[in-house]
This record gives structure tokens, sequence and C-alpha cells, in this order.
């Protein structure tokens, strides 16, 4: 075992890091969800690097990829690239086109990305269907839940190989958590930094230890879900661990949106402050793939009730 | 990044499971043996284990162990607790006692305890917390007062687990008062049946004889007994307790009580409950995040770092594991739990410890925002 970044991850990193100051961020959170867009140019720009098919490249992989998930999530990149780096390789063949939306079958009336999908993927039980764009509807919803959202109908497509379904809701389970997990840290990074700026009563409200404790916890939890979920991306998604990453995620974002808000007081309450473009994400990213009741069903399922 | 295990290392295991699982009952658990049996087990284990060299593997070869990383030392402390911790009271000696004997130990004093410890011959315990010093430990007032070539200690130490069977007690003692209050404090290797030393149970609602009150009347040692100079303890315990907080894989005892439980709420059709479903998951979800977290502290280690914010944090994160298998316990025992024997049972003691024991939760919390927010310690 060795868990520092491997020099491909590092180079990555910063790499990203250059990228998403220039296409992603706060600044262009807002342009895009004045007219609830989202970034094809942002996802165009990996695919032009080499990052959006890192899944399948020598020397890089699945955990690689999700990594880069995370970091998007954490630049607060509007853009469906868990879909695209994590979902989609897994379950096709060809390279994935660029805007990529995931659904469930029987969940249809809120389908993150979907309008501007170019390939819709509906995972229905063990099956999967894949529809390009024009073989499915899709009309934008709206939604304060920071993504654009759009409901889906009159799905065509062509059904993957059987059993597809369940390596979907692996892959899923692992872009979700590693979403959350970028998503939560920089919920809590903006908040540390706020409680050292924020004075009352003369301190730092960091300087109480009812503050310091909510904080002290939270981040055990983002900790725990961008771990888990580098651990499940690692081992290809096996059924327990991304199940399991998923749900620690799901904990963590819930408690990151209580607290981060909580401890911001108003300010948080504002369009103004940068905190929301993360925290109602977080909400939205909790309840994707039916969310911590699917999660926790899976993990027992996998853990143990298969094979007897 | 990378989170496959070595070949090595996978040998290792499967070398130490093949022999744990040869030598023990499937379901045998030294928690539930009382302190006397406990240790009766564990010298006879002891020595077997001695034998492969499997009790203190981590240590130096200098010193009779096999040079291991901190990986086999966690592949050790995983499979020990989920094979019912056959060593008991004695993974202290090997995780922190022997670790502090080779840090600061004079000659004579590694000569004579470091074999006692590696043959797995001898037990000790800790003599830290006091009535008015717990958190606060170094407030702690048991005196050491030098007489000639001896000290003379007077004081009372309690909480101590396994003082009872104990053959000698790791203490901490103020030998300064006047110092600044961390750097008047010294360690003494005290023997338990050291006249003065009165060794009293005191009952508990965790296990029988979970621990104990230590009260030294004018207890005489040689200062040839002091570990390390005098005044200078507390920064070698600094050291020691972040092998304390991750020695024990408190987080693979926890997940094998819980696959257990769910085998038995699978037995009884309880598995499809919603309640269970989510309480086994969340459980199963937090030992997993538990784990992923030590794996993180043990590369730390491994590359020679010294862990201590993510060791705080694996300890949060190992005891929301303990408490959510206890949840899952409850859920799928009901008020079946609450008997003697039962998973609930059990487990109740260890969630409720596990928050206390070796620093609160509180401490831990405070340490981490520390780090974190970058606020003064309190
Ligand atoms: C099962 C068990 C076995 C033990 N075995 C041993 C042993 O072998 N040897 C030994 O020396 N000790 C042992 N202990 C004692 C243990 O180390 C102490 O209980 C622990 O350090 C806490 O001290 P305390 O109990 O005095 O609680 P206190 O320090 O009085 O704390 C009470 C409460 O106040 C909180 N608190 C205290 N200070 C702060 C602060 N600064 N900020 C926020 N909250 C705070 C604590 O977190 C806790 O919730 C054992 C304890 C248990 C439960």
């Amino acid at each position: 075992m060795d868990l520092a970044f491997d020099d491909t991850q590092a180079a990555i990193k910063d790499s990203c890091e250059r990228l998403f100051a220039r296409h992603a961020g706060p600044a262009r959170a807002r342009d895009l969800r004045r007219d609830n867009g989202c970034d094809r140019a942002l996802v165009q720009a990996l695919e032009g690097d080499g990052f959006a098919d890192l899944f399948g490249a020598d020397g890089a992989g699945p955990l690689t990829a999700a990594l880069v998930v995370e970091w998007a999530g954490e630049a607060a990149a509007l853009a469906p690239i868990g879909n695209r780096l994590l979902v989609a390789p897994a379950l096709l063949a060809e390279t994935p086109p660029t805007m990529v939306a995931v659904a469930d079958a029987d969940r249809l009336d809120a389908v993150r990305f979907a309008a501007d999908a170019d390939l819709l993927i509906v995972i229905d039980g063990d099956e999967v269907r894949v529809a390009a764009r024009g073989d499915f509807a899709a009309v934008p919803v709206k939604s304060k839940f920071g993504y654009p959202f759009a409901q889906v109908s009159d799905v065509r497509g062509t059904p993957l190989a059987p059993g597809s379904g369940a390596v979907a809701r692996r892959w899923r389970q692992v872009a979700i958590a590693a979403e959350i997990a970028g998503t939560a840290r920089a919920a809590l990074d903006l908040t540390t930094r706020y409680l050292r700026e924020r004075l009352q009563f003369g301190k730092a409200i960091a300087t109480f230890q009812a503050v310091q404790h909510r904080i002290a916890e939270l981040h055990v939890s983002v900790d725990s879900a961008e771990w888990a979920v580098r651990e499940a991306a690692w081992h290809h998604a096996r059924a327990d661990l991304a199940a399991a990453a998923a749900l620690t995620a799901c904990e963590a974002a819930q408690r990151a949106f209580q607290e981060t808000h909580q401890l911001t007081g108003a300010m948080g309450f504002t369009i103004e402050y940068d905190l929301h473009l993360w925290t109602m994400r977080l909400q939205a990213l909790r309840h994707e793939g039916g969310g911590p009741r699917a999660h926790a069903r899976d993990l027992v399922r996998a853990r143990w009730k298969e094979n007897g | 990044m990378n989170f496959d295990w070595s070949a090595e290392d996978a040998a290792f295991r499967a070398e130490l499971k093949g022999f744990l699982d040869a030598e023990l009952p499937a379901d045998f658990d030294a928690f539930t043996l009382d302190p006397h049996d406990q240790k009766a087990f564990s010298k006879a284990f002891g020595a077997k284990l001695a034998d492969k060299g499997w009790l203190v593997p981590a240590w130096p070869r200098a010193y009779g162990g096999l040079d291991q990383s901190p990986w086999q030392q966690l592949i050790l402390s995983e499979e020990m607790v989920a094979h019912g911790e056959p060593r008991t009271a004695q993974y202290m000696c090997v995780n922190w006692v022997g670790p502090a004997l080779i840090l600061a130990g004079s000659d004579e004093q590694k000569a004579y305890h470091l074999d006692r410890i590696r043959r797995g011959d001898v037990t000790w315990c800790q003599g830290f917390s006091e009535p008015d010093a717990g958190s606060d430990l170094a407030s702690l007032r048991t005196r050491a007062v030098r007489d000639g070539d001896d000290y003379v200690i007077n004081g009372e130490k309690i909480w101590t687990s396994y003082a009872d069977v104990a053959d000698f007690c790791f203490l901490l003692a103020r030998t300064d008062s006047d110092a600044p209050r961390h750097q008047g404090i010294s360690i003494f290797l005290v023997p338990t049946d050291a006249p003065g030393l009165t060794i009293t149970e005191i009952p508990s609602i965790f296990s029988e004889g979970a621990f104990n009150q230590c009260v030294f009347e004018n207890v005489r040692v040689p200062a040839s007994w002091r570990l390390g100079p005098e005044n200078a303890g507390w920064p070698i315990i600094r050291q020691l307790l972040v092998n304390e907080r991750i020695g024990v894989a408190r987080f693979r005892r926890a997940g094998q009580t819980l696959d257990r439980l769910a085998q038995m709420a699978v037995e009884q059709d309880l598995i499809d409950d919603p309640l269970v479903t989510d309480a086994l998951a969340k459980a199963q979800a937090a030992c997993d995040a538990a784990r992923v977290l030590i794996y993180r502290v043990v590369d730390e280690k491994a590359k020679g770092s010294a862990p201590d914010l993510n060791a705080y944090v694996y300890r949060v994160a190992t005891t929301r594991a303990e408490r959510a298998v206890y949840d899952a316990c409850m859920a799928v025992e009901g008020a079946g739990g609450l008997i003697k024997g039962s998973f609930g049972a059990l487990q109740f003691g260890h969630a409720l410890a596990t928050g206390i024991a070796t620093g609160t939760t509180e401490m831990q919390l405070n340490l981490i925002a520390r780090d974190v927010v970058g606020t003064a310690r309190n």
C-alpha cells in the first residue's frame, strides 16, 4: 500500500488545478447557473488534455479518474464529470461523448444534466439502456439545488448486456461519492476560513469550543468519504466498497450542509456568499441514485446476502 | 496511490491467520474471560506466539523483534482482535511499553524487561489517570521524592485496567512540583507487588475486573527503575500515546461482531427490515471508513513521519464505528441485546469505553480543531 499520489497523479493534480482555475470556480458556476446551463467547454478541455479518459489509460485507471472527479467538485465545476469519467467508461466499449447523464428508470422527473446530454444512460434493475440525443426527451425543470435538472421521458435507445445495471450502479456510487468528497471539502475549507475571520464577542468564532467540535466532526466525515471513495475506485467499484463509500459520502454531505450553514449564520443564506455553490449541490448528490436508502440496501446485499 | 497489500504482507496475514484459526476456537473472545483466566491464557498463548516471533515482530531485531513494518504491525493487530485478542493485556507491552523501553530505557532496564515482554511472560498496566487528573493528565499529583538512591512514591492512580493481574505498572509521577507542569513528570517501572502499593478493584458496568484503584503509600523504588531522565517523562509518553491510539484495531473487532450479527439477521429473516438494513449498512460503512483512515496513519508511519492529526481523525472514526455497531446490535437483537453473552451486551461496553479510554473523543476533537482551524489548544 502507498497512499501518496504517484507521479502521474501529482502531475494531473497540478494540471487540473490550472485548468479549473481557468474553467471552473465560483464565478464560472454563477455564470452558468444564471441560465440553468452547464460546462461543456470544461469537459472538452478535460478531453483535450486526455483527462476524460483516464479510466482505461495505462499508468492511470479508475482511481486517478475518481481523483479528477473529486477535484472538479472541489472547484465547483458544473458538468457531469463523474458520469463521463467513471460511469460511461465502465459501461461502454467506445469513447463516450462529452456530456453524459445517468438516470434511474423509476426516477426520471429530475435528472441532472439531462437537457445538455449527448448520451443518456438509464438504469433499470439489471438492465441499462443508452440513448443518444434525439432518442429521449428532456424538459428542463427549475431547482435551486445547484445543478441543471430536466424531466426525462420517451427514452428509446439500445439495451446493454444483461447485468450492466449492477455495474452502472456501482460506478455511479463511486462517482457520487467522489463528487461529494470534493464538494464537501470545499464547503468545509470555506467555512474554516470564515470561522477564523468572523469576530464576535471580540474574538474569532473559531475560538469557541462548541464551534470547534462541530468543524472537527465534519473534518472526520469528509476525510472518511474521501478515503473510502479512493479505496473503492482502486478496487474497481467492488460492490460493498462502492456502496459503503456512497453511504459514508451521504453522511458527510448531510453533515457538511448542516454544519457549514449553521456556522456561517445569516451570511450563508445569501446568494452573494459562495457557500451555497457547493452546499446546495450536496443536497442533490445525497439523493442521487436512490440516496442512502439504496446505498444501504446495496451494501447489505453485497456483504451479507450474495453467495448464500 | 495503491491500496493493494504487498505479496509479503498478504503472505504474513495468511500465515498468521492460519496459525490463529488452528490454535483458537472459532468464537474465541478473551474479553469474555475473567481477568485471572485472561492472564493465564495470555501467558500460555504468549509463549506460542513468542516461539513464532509474533509477539513483538515490530521491534528491531537487536531487541528480539523481526523489524516488521508498520503495515505488518497493523495486520498483526487486525488478526489478533479478529481472533478474540488472545494476547489480552499483553498488547500493551507490545505496542507501547516495549517501544518506550527501547526509546528511553537503560541497558539494565532493557535487559531485564524486554526479554520478559518478548517471551510473553509478563503483563503491564498503565498508571496514568488520577482522581483529579483525567483528560488533564499533566495535572497529575502522585509524587516521587528522591531519597538517596531511591524514590519514595505517594499518591493515587485510578481506572487502571489490568492492575490486579499485572506484574508491572508503567507509572507517571511528579518529580518536580515547581517546574512547569509538563516538565516535572517522570516515568517509573514499578512492580505491582511493591510494598506500600494497594490495588483495589473498582466494580464497573463494562465487565468484571475492568479497572482498579492503585494507592501508593511510601512505595520505595530504586532510582534505577526510573525510565529516562528525571522530569523528562512527558515527551516520551506523548510519542507513545500515538502508538496506543492506533494500536488496537477496534474497527476490525467491531466489524467481526457486525458480520456475526448480520449472519444472525439473515438466519432470523430480519435482514430486509428497513431499520435493520439501515443500521447494519451504516455500521459497515463506518467500519470501512475507520479501516481506510488507519491505512492513512500507517502509511505516514511507514514513511517516517509522526502521525498526529490523522491519528486523531482515525480515533474519532473508529469510535463512530464502535457506536454504529452497537446501534446495529440493538436494531437486530432488540431487548435480547440486554442479556449477558448477546452481541449487544458485549458491544455496549466497547462502544462506551472507546470514546473515553486513552483520551476522550472531546480531547481528540480539540486536537483536530487545533490543526484544522488553527486554534490554540485548550
Ligand atoms: C474502560 C476504561 C479503561 C481505562 N483504563 C485506564 C488505564 O489502564 N490507565 C489509566 O491511566 N487510565 C485509564 N482509563 C482512564 C481514562 O484514560 C480517562 O477516563 C480519560 O482520560 C478521561 O478522564 P476522566 O475519566 O477523568 O474524565 P474527565 O477528564 O473528567 O472528562 C469528563 C468529560 O469532560 C470532557 N472534557 C474534559 N476536558 C475537556 C476539554 N478540555 N475540552 C472539552 N471537553 C473536556 C471529557 O471529554 C469528558 O467528556 C480508563 C478509562 C476507561 C473508561
